[in-house]
């Protein structure tokens, strides 16, 4: 039903912030994290992890094609989560000898986390967040207030 | 006999068109952060001006001053427009938030105008049907 899209609109941009919020969480939980994952049997640091959004319902192809016609298209519809992509920036070099993960030099390989970029990544999801809300909310009251024509 | 008015079709007509506008409003709400959206508008102009030139016969007028023909209510399909012209962020979309939000509580007020006097007409009706009592 028509009116039920706007809820599913606002809902779908919910999740995806809501996941935004998990992964910035993800991120400045294992600032510090050396032992992120196992790279042929070295342990490599934990790298920052970003969400990819995209307007869902629009195949890449159609994306790719917009994006490079600087266009948009017609289609009215929610958000997504593309993918999380890592971070490919170099990980931070830190001295310190007496870690258990330095290298012969005594350098600490620390993840490539920026406290500040995911404080600003969380406020610009948080604030979305409550934008969808807003929506959701303005739907409601709609939609309540057409139950009561003809009372 | 028709029971109900030309104004309750029209009356109709402006619900769904509010219901379609808070759709794309909020479209463009949650896709405030996606690369290369584009914001979309449900256009009311061309919805107006094909309402206003529903006659398919049109009168023959030898001044402006002419009033045309009776104006029969036509269904009115709104359209909806996407904004290609601006940028607003540097990953080429162009949804401006505090508009959006104006557009949201705009049509918010408009929808519970459209539905108050959709009221009204049923009252009066109602009243019709208790002779007035």
């Amino acid at each position: 039903m028509s009116l039920f899209n706007g809820f599913n609109i606002s809902a779908s941009g919910l999740t995806a912030n809501r996941l935004r919020m998990d992964v910035v969480s993800s991120n400045i939980a294992n600032a510090n994290t050396t032992r992120g994952e196992l790279v042929n049997g070295e342990w490599m640091p934990y790298r920052r992890k970003s969400v990819e959004l995209t307007q869902s319902g629009v195949s890449p192809f159609e994306q790719k094609l917009q994006s490079t016609m600087n266009k948009g298209n017609g289609n009215v519809s929610g958000v997504t989560v593309a993918k999380i992509e890592e971070d490919p920036t170099p990980f931070q070099l830190s001295y310190d000898p007496t870690h258990p993960d330095a290298d012969e030099n005594g350098y600490v390989r620390l993840p490539n986390v920026d406290p500040i970029k995911e404080m600003v990544d969380l406020m610009s999801a948080t604030r979305s967040y409550e934008a969808n809300v807003t929506a959701l909310n303005a739907s409601k009251s709609m939609f309540m207030k057409a139950l009561e024509i003809g009372k | 006999m028709k029971i109900f008015s030309q104004s309750f079709q029209q009356l109709e007509q402006a619900l769904s068109t509010a219901t379609l506008k808070q759709k794309v409003i909020a479209s463009n709400i949650a896709n405030v952060d996606t690369p290369n959206y584009k914001s979309k508008t449900v256009d009311f102009q061309s919805t107006l001006n094909q309402a206003l030139d529903a006659q398919n016969i049109s009168s023959y007028k030898t001044s402006s001053k002419h009033l045309p023909f009776s104006n029969e209510v036509s269904s009115f399909n709104p359209e909806i427009k996407v904004n290609n012209e601006t940028k607003y962020k540097n990953n080429g979309n162009n949804v401006d938030m505090d508009y959006e939000m104006a557009q949201l509580a705009k049509n918010q007020l408009w929808y519970n105008a459209v539905t108050d006097r959709v009221n009204g007409q049923l009252n009066s009706l109602r009243t019709v049907i208790n002779e007035g009592r």
